[in-house]
């Protein structure tokens, strides 16, 4: 395969591993006994989690040489993902 | 497109409509198809209709209500339910001409026969949970509203149950159109209408819950089990019309791959025809 | 699909057509219809599941402390491994390496019913210690939410075997299909990553 191709792979790969990894960290906060809703956690969480969503969608399933229409229509929907999921989480938790 | 071959009148005639459909009536070679067409749309407009608005058994109520207040939900809509289900059960029959029509772009394709029969069995079948039964219940309800409410219970949940809970049927349903669809070579279909089946198909899958459980989001009336579903329905029901009417208007009643719409200059020799 | 678009991808492999900055739709477009409107479908059940939470914080909270959060962790570096393997079993296919593009497409198959154990395992488990689908709403939620996306993952595994299916056989072989399978997959994984900071991980 052609190198910079397969590094570029390997790179990405290890780099949402990582923040995997990271989120076992963010998620073992407030273990047992301490348990309290915890609005940084969760917007951190969700965050993380779209951005690595959008590494997935642009590196391994090639929207970044996809049309823009596509890049467009794909970026949309992870940030209605954002506003829907972290909107409702406010308005539930403080209106 | 189509007329040259009839022999008849060739072009539709300007002025009123009555004088159109008279001549479509007449002349038109897909009459039978647009009468499908039809039909389908009429029908899914009036069953909106009677169940959202003259019925109002849907938006479904909540399964957690205890008996008097099921027959308070009877008491407002005696009338909606009887008269409502009346028209019901007279234009039900409409369904097996949708279906038929439904199942002939199935026989028009390049795969097998079965998928059209095996639709056609399932989606008749499917008027039973999917209609009738909920209207016998209703109707069965509302015609004495003085029967002992354990009874107006128990055809309460009968009712919603049966209507709500049977997704499965469609959910097969689904699955043949979309095999159907992704196999077939004649285009007669998009293929990415056939992955709208799937969408459509799974998205029932997530009814089931609606056996078990009375309130909450999974309930017969949850966010997920009905609003959700609800609303990739109407969409995956409106693309499908869509699609309907672009292939009847494409029909050549040939065998092989359906012809794209011509726009208004034809096509180039040999572009269309490779594959 | 005809097997005659297959002297395509050979070209596109020689040209190196990314570097030409041609941009091409990864796979049919067709399955991009699907991909967007399961995520919408998902965004919806994710968003419902939030305000949900919102409600009861506390019983969300006690009840989600009793799921496992390096399984969770597990699961997510399992279905990216999953990922990457069949992104190089498509870029492996498109440069003509058929043989290790299978080897991709197998593997990709390995790790993705790794997750389906390591699932079933999951839920067993949850239910010995007496937390079934109807115990409280969250709990309904976890297996709501895990159980849709594995219906979504064993859905995967017929894609995957089309690819295999069409990389087997020179006859066949349609880069575009491999692709479309390929982003199918792909969403099953990001999917999962949303499943996984929403059931696991937010507070």
């Amino acid at each position: 395969m052609n190198r910079r191709f397969e590094k570029r792979l390997l790179f990405v790969w290890l780099a949402l591993s990582a923040i995997t990894l990271a989120q076992l960290a963010l998620g073992s906060l407030g273990e047992r006994g301490s348990l309290t809703p915890n609005a940084w956690v969760t917007s951190s969480a969700i965050v993380i989690a779209l951005i690595k969503v959008r590494v997935i969608i642009r590196e391994f399933m090639e929207v970044r040489h996809a049309p823009v229409l596509l890049c467009r229509l794909t970026d949309l929907w992870v940030v209605l993902t954002g506003v829907s999921l972290l909107g409702f989480y406010f308005v539930g938790r403080f209106a | 497109m189509s007329a040259a071959t009839t022999g008849a009148a060739p072009e539709v005639p300007s002025g009123s409509l009555l004088r159109k459909i008279v001549w479509h009536w007449r002349y038109d070679e897909k009459r039978e198809l647009w009468i499908g067409w039809w039909t389908l749309v009429v029908f899914y407009n009036l069953y909106g209709l009677l169940f959202f608005v003259i019925a109002r058994t849907q938006p479904p109520p909540k399964p957690s209500l205890t008996a008097p207040e099921i027959v308070q939900w009877f008491h407002d809509r005696h009338y909606g339910l009887l008269y409502g289900y009346a028209i019901v059960s007279i234009v039900g029959g409409a369904t097996a001409i949708m279906n038929a029509t439904l199942a002939y772009t199935m026989r028009r394709m390049s795969v097998s026969r079965a998928f059209a029969y095996s639709y056609l069995v399932i989606y008749a079948l499917a008027t039973l949970p999917g209609m009738l039964i909920m209207g016998v219940a209703c109707t069965v309800g509302a015609m004495r509203p003085d029967r002992n409410p354990a009874l107006m219970s128990w055809l309460y949940d009968f009712a919603f149950l049966s209507f709500e809970g049977t997704m499965g049927v469609f959910l097969i349903g689904s699955l043949v159109w979309m095999v159907a669809v992704l196999l077939d070579r004649n285009r007669v279909f998009p293929k990415w209408f056939g992955y709208l089946n799937l969408c459509n198909a799974l998205t029932e899958v997530v009814v089931a819950p609606a056996w078990i459980f009375k309130r909450g989001v999974f309930a017969w009336d949850g966010g997920i089990a009905w609003w959700t579903n609800m609303a990739v329905f109407v969409t995956y029901t409106t693309v499908f019309l869509t699609l309907l009417r672009k292939m009847i208007l494409r029909e050549d009643f040939g065998t092989g791959p359906l012809p794209e719409l011509q726009s208004d200059h034809p096509p180039e020799p040999g572009t269309r025809e490779a594959a | 699909m005809t097997t005659l678009a297959s002297a395509e991808p050979y070209e596109r492999a020689a040209t190196g057509r990314k570097a030409d900055g041609v941009r091409f739709v990864p796979g049919q477009p067709d399955m991009w219809v699907l991909v967007l409107f399961e995520s919408l479908v998902f965004t919806t059940y994710f968003t419902v599941y939030v305000f949900r939470r919102t409600q009861s914080p506390d019983l969300f909270l006690q009840s989600q402390a009793h799921l496992n959060l390096r399984v969770g962790v597990f699961n997510t570096l399992v279905l990216l491994v999953s990922s990457w393997s069949v992104a190089r079993c498509v870029q492996t296919a498109r440069e003509g390496s058929f043989r290790t593009a299978l080897n991709n497409a197998y593997l990709t198959m390995l790790f993705g019913f790794l997750f389906l154990v390591s699932k079933v395992l999951e839920w067993v488990t949850e239910i010995e210690q007496g937390f079934s689908f109807t115990t409280d709403e969250f709990f309904s939620f976890y297996y709501f939410l895990t159980a849709i996306h594995f219906l979504h993952l064993l859905i995967g595994f017929v894609f995957l075997g089309v690819a295999v299916y069409q990389i087997k056989s020179p006859a066949r072989r349609s880069q575009e299909l491999v692709e479309t399978c390929a982003t199918y997959w792909h969403t099953i994984d990001f999917l999962w990553v949303l499943i996984f900071a929403l059931l696991y991980v937010m507070r």
